[in-house]
């Protein structure tokens, strides 16, 4: 295989965080700022490759990768090689990793975490492991990535969680190895099952879509992978680790995992799954849309409930995962594209949201939304940011969540047999601007509440820091880039889903008369 | 420059203004108030030109949005003439607000926020009146949503600005829930949300009008004009700033819900046209009698405009779009000079809104009062100012086409005039009833010079002969078609004397019942449960309150411990023990210990990897 320049910067971008890690590691005896300015290097570079290779991406290799890279492992007796490359519909995410993670990092650097050189490394770690996921055209390596981010996930909540993080890692990392397991289960049924002998996605695909699987094959492997990914990504009824489980995670960890590890289960549906295996997906139709309702409808009156401010946090994350749930059951290319821009706005929204919780909490010295109260006086630059984050997340236009959302309205309408599912689910816009609205009330406007008064006339009390101001903005500006430019992400993903979804053509065609002249237009009908 | 580009910097320029102060002039009021008035008036010179350019054709422009699949979203401009009406009254009322509040704010310790609000305010506006697709106006009507929070919170210490703000948001969504669904139905219904597209669709071929989608849409038109049943968030919106209230809440985007109608009126059946019209008419009875229960200028102003709504909505359930659209330009006019006024008068009496605790107004402040008595005029319907004629056409509209609707529509404007007679004796004339009213001073030049231009219009905006040719080619349409109906000229002069008897009696009426400069609610005093009731306004906030704190939270709390318990009871523990079945039997996974998972994970990986490279195929 040919292997230009391009290549092996991708490549770096998964290297890099890992040595910097490495150095950031075994360097304890760094001072300060030589550890953040390699840190720094490792949190940067990452992203400046994605938009470099997202500048230098060539839209018309249609099914095909852009910057592929086929390396030996001692695997190759059945078929797992380092594969590497990107196509349109992994770039997005493997921006979105580039960009959480440059903030999460930043954020990281200038946090007073004890042993900083451990906490960044495993934050490293965990980049280098999602930039891989994202990069990988191998299905092995894809899952490898997976849980070589997800360990440090553990260990950071394991050392540097809030208070209860015991029982909320145990239940997390009983939930998510069940989910890792059963779809590790799922590719090596589709593995031994499609008899191709590679775990190359390519391979796998044209080798499927010549020789499909049984029925009944299909929907078992489905199931594997349904309910494995759909663990992973909290759906309902399997997400009560969620909200849990970031509640205690400390600020860097949940950004990255939140914001991008989790996508890693849709991830694997969109690209893996529902291509490879769409009559296992038809198979599980209903029960997928019952349970994303799960997500939109029971969680989102959950969320209305919370008082934690993290616990609301994590149920709002669980319950917008319905909505790209709903985007994959269309099984179109109108429902798959929007729950791939919904998953690129939500991972960037919520990893703002849950730094902006810190940034508070580092204000608040709490996390009860009901004993706050008037914060926006003291840090009106913090209730901007939060104001931006909630707006953003309950799908306000001018944010990349507004597209995800609406587009997956649209393709809910787009046949007949989803179209009774756009009311319910779209109930789902007024909860959300219910809790999150409630929220900005409660945290930043009125008086602070009786318990609070003491605490706002503090010291700590001050506005963002630059430290703080940097990483928020990061976040904001990409969720405003989508918002506005969607076709940055969408045009390419197009193409490519075309290739991957079935293209029917469901517009109406209507006749139409041609209006004598726009300004006399109403005029000629109220006549 | 073309005519498109003078309409993208009509567009852009407010959001240029909202980037700049948010970014660079947080701290420096003053001049973000310079930059936000100056683009206010940018805009007004870009919609000059653009009238000027927009030739018979009008504006057709259009950019690709977003493409999945067959679902693609554009952003377009249709500048027509009707367009181009309501952004030459935004641009021109938005202005003279702008600079109203130069004087209003000048001692604001947030101005910044508060001219940026204003600028973004005008660019979602705008952008819903250029809009060529639903897509495009779904989107702007958001960020209006949106700009509308933001400004009734301005106050944003208070508990009244926190829960108003909050509220008004929310209640919009409702409606816009079934907006969006309409659009996404009509997407697939006619291929396309593009205007001129679904116009000329259904031009030829009628039978693909829908009614369900009309009802659907118009849902938006409900939450965003504030119609019942949604009604409630528009009085609690007073919260804010009064100009937001005058720009905002009275002249422009709620009128936006009527405007939106007007500009998708082909899509309606008569089902959905009479059932709008009943509803217009209801709300404009419904808040007319709400307002002799208000004693806060601005709360009594407030529900003057649901009412003035319903008139829109009537017009436009009647089948007379272009004179909804006239009403809501005269409206916007003597709307916009009745809340600016009310804020000098709050201005001049140190931030008291009591119209009891004011009086004595008229010697104190004669220039804010003169313009306020000419709008006062204006929205009676007084034979001669601008809103004569746009509700009288309403009333013909109404008198040749139902007896009820006729009737109540009358009564609406007798009610109108009776709480306006009420406001004017009790807060201009008489002695000042508070410290605040005696130490009241008129404002300054910059306030008084937008009520002075406001006062003008009130007067002549309804001499449509005025207007410039390229304006109102509709409201020219449904007045043409309204003349040649049967019974015309009867009818015109029933309304004639039926209006002006409508005027005299409810201002002569509140000035003998209420007496001129009076301390207390007479009302009130004499029949308790009258004023009770008009003040209960049939207990819709009441209703939503109980719904939302006893129903909707208890439902929330509930399903919350069946998650954390039932939920959480029945899986946890069952993946528990399916971990356990998976035969991995060591102890270590019982114990709980973080570490013993991360080593299980590191030493399955190692032991996969080894089975997968043959490592094992010795044994």
């Amino acid at each position: 295989m040919e292997h230009d320049t391009n290549s092996f910067i991708l490549l770096a971008a998964i290297l890099v965080p890992l040595v910097t890690g490495v150095i950031a590691l075994l360097g304890g005896r760094l001072n300060t700022s030589a550890l953040r300015s390699i840190s720094a290097l490792g949190f940067g570079i990452p992203l400046i490759i994605g938009i470099y290779l997202f500048c230098n991406f060539d839209a018309s290799l249609i099914g095909e990768y852009n910057f592929e890279l086929r390396a030996p492992t001692g695997l190759e007796s059945i078929g797992i090689y380092l594969h590497l490359g990107l196509n349109a519909i992994s770039l997005p995410l493997f921006l979105l990793a580039g960009v959480v993670g440059l903030a999460a990092g930043l954020y990281a650097m200038n946090s007073k975490a004890e042993r900083l050189n451990l906490y960044l490394a495993l934050l490293l770690f965990m980049l280098g492991g999602l930039m891989g996921t994202f990069a990988s055209v191998d299905v092995f390596f894809f899952y490898f990535f997976h849980e070589f981010a997800l360990i440090p996930t553990f260990i950071m909540i394991g050392i540097w969680g809030g208070a209860g993080r015991r029982g909320a890692a145990i239940e997390m990392t009983i939930y998510l190895t069940v989910g890792a397991l059963l779809s590790l289960l799922g590719l090596i049924a589709l593995y031994v099952t499609s008899g191709v002998d590679s775990f190359s996605l390519l391979e796998l695909r044209n080798y499927l879509s010549e020789q499909p699987l049984s029925e009944t094959v299909q929907s078992n492997i489905f199931a594997l992978l349904l309910f494995g990914f759909g663990i992973l990504v909290s759906l309902f009824p399997f997400h009560s680790w969620a909200p849990k489980g970031y509640a205690v995670a400390p600020s860097g960890a949940a950004m990255l995992h939140a914001g991008v590890l989790k996508k890693f289960g849709l991830y694997g549906l969109l690209q893996i799954a529902y291509p490879l295996l769409p009559e296992g997906g038809e198979h599980w139709f209903s029960l997928i849309v019952w349970l994303a309702l799960g997500n939109i409808l029971f969680i989102g009156l959950v969320t209305i409930a919370q008082k934690d401010l993290k616990m609301m946090l994590g149920y709002s994350s669980v319950m917008h995962m319905g909505y790209a749930f709903l985007g994959l059951v269309t099984f179109s290319v109108v429902g798959v594209g929007g729950a791939l821009l919904m998953m690129v706005a939500h991972g960037l929204s919520v990893a703002l949201l849950f730094m902006l919780a810190t940034c508070i909490y580092h204000r608040s010295q709490t996390f009860d939304m009901s004993a706050m109260g008037g914060l926006a006086t003291k840090a009106p630059v913090l209730a901007a940011f939060f104001v931006a984050g909630t707006m953003a997340s309950i799908g306000l236009p001018g944010f990349g969540n507004f597209w995800g959302e609406f587009t997956i309205f649209a393709a809910l309408a787009e046949t007949e047999h989803t179209r009774w599912l756009v009311a319910p689910a779209a109930i789902g816009i007024i909860i959300s601007a219910i809790y999150g609205l409630r929220a900005v009330a409660n945290i930043f406007f009125g008086q602070p509440k009786e318990v609070f008064v003491a605490q706002l006339e503090s010291d700590t009390v001050v506005d963002l820091k630059l430290s703080e101001k940097v990483p928020a903005l990061i976040l904001i500006i990409a969720l405003v880039i989508t918002g506005l430019f969607p076709r940055l992400l969408s045009d390419n993903a197009n193409s490519e889903l075309a290739n991957l979804y079935p293209v029917e053509d469901t517009l109406p065609h209507h006749e139409v008369m041609t209006l004598p002249s726009t300004t006399d237009a109403h005029k000629e009908l109220t006549h | 420059m073309t005519a498109t580009q003078t309409l993208l910097f009509a567009l852009l320029t407010p959001l240029a203004s909202a980037t700049l102060i948010a970014f660079f002039l947080r701290r420096r009021g003053a001049l973000a108030s310079y930059v936000s008035v100056a683009a206010a008036a940018a805009i007004f010179v870009f919609t000059v030109l653009a009238i000027r350019d927009m030739g018979d054709e009008g504006i057709v422009a259009s950019w690709d949005w977003l493409t999945f699949g067959n679902f693609n979203v554009s952003m377009g401009f249709l500048f027509d003439g009707t367009s181009a009406t309501m952004l030459t009254m935004v641009a021109f009322v938005g202005f003279l607000i702008h600079v109203f509040s130069l004087g209003y704010m000048a001692d604001d310790g947030a101005r910044a926020r508060f001219f940026g609000g204003l600028s973004i305010f005008m660019f979602s506006m705008i952008g819903i009146i250029l809009a060529d697709n639903l897509i495009m106006i779904f989107i702007f009507w958001e960020l209006v949503g949106f700009s509308s929070y933001m400004l009734i919170g301005h106050y944003l210490n208070t508990e009244e600005a926190a829960a108003a703000s909050k509220k008004a948001f929310i209640v919009n969504r409702i409606g816009d829930l079934g907006f969006l669904v309409g659009i996404v139905y009509a997407y697939w219904h006619f291929g396309t949300t593009n205007l001129s597209e679904m116009q000329g669709i259904i031009l030829a071929n009628s039978g693909l009008i829908s009614a369900t989608i009309a009802a659907l849409l118009a849902c938006g038109f409900i939450g965003k004009s504030a119609q019942f049943p949604l009604h409630v968030w528009l009085p609690d919106a007073m919260a804010g700033p009064t100009p937001v209230s005058a720009l905002i809440h009275a002249a422009t985007m709620v009128a936006a819900g009527v405007y939106f109608l007007i500009r998708i009126e082909f899509l309606f059946p008569d089902s959905i046209k009479c059932a709008i019209a009943i509803l217009g008419t209801s709300v404009a009875v419904y808040a007319g009698f709400s307002a002799y229960g208000q004693n806060d200028i601005k709360k009594i102003l407030a529900y003057s405009t649901l009412s003035q709504l319903g008139y829109m909505a009537a017009a436009f359930g009647l089948g007379f779009p272009g004179i909804a659209l006239f009403h809501l330009i005269t409206h916007a006019f003597f709307k916009a000079l009745l809340f600016l006024g009310a804020g000098s008068i709050i201005h001049g009496c140190h931030h008291e809104q009591d119209i009891f605790k004011m009086g004595g107004i008229f010697k104190k402040m004669p220039i804010t009062s003169i313009t306020f008595l000419i709008g006062v005029l204006a929205l009676c319907g007084v034979y001669g100012l601008s809103g004569f004629f746009s509700k009288d056409a309403i009333l013909i509209a109404a008198g040749l086409q139902g007896n009820v609707l006729f009737a109540m529509l009358t009564l609406g404007a007798f009610l109108t005039a009776g709480y306006m007679g009420r406001l004017v004796w009790i807060v201009f004339f008489g002695k000042p009833k508070s410290k605040a009213a005696e130490k009241a001073h008129e404002s300054g030049f910059t306030m008084l010079l937008p009520l002075v231009v406001l006062a003008a219009l009130s007067v002549v905006g309804g001499y449509m002969n005025l207007w410039p040719e390229q304006l109102g080619g509709i409201i020219r349409g449904s007045k043409d078609a309204l003349h040649h109906l049967d019974g015309y000229d009867a009818m015109h002069h029933t309304v004639l004397i039926l209006g002006s008897a409508a005027c005299i009696v409810g201002l002569l009426g509140s000035f003998f019942f209420y007496g001129v400069g009076a301390t207390e609610d007479r009302l009130e005093k004499k029949a308790g449960p009258v004023y009770g009731f008009l003040k209960a306004r049939l207990w819709f906030d009441e209703i939503y309150g109980y719904y939302v704190a006893k129903i909707q939270q208890r439902f929330a709390n509930l399903l919350s411990v069946l998650d954390i318990f039932v939920i959480k009871g029945i899986f946890v523990r069952g993946t528990a023990g399916v971990v356990g079945l998976l035969g991995l039997g060591s102890k270590s996974l019982h114990v709980g210990n973080i570490h013993g998972y991360v080593y299980w994970f590191l030493i399955g990986l190692i032991f996969f990897w080894g089975v997968a490279s043959g490592l094992f195929k010795a044994f």
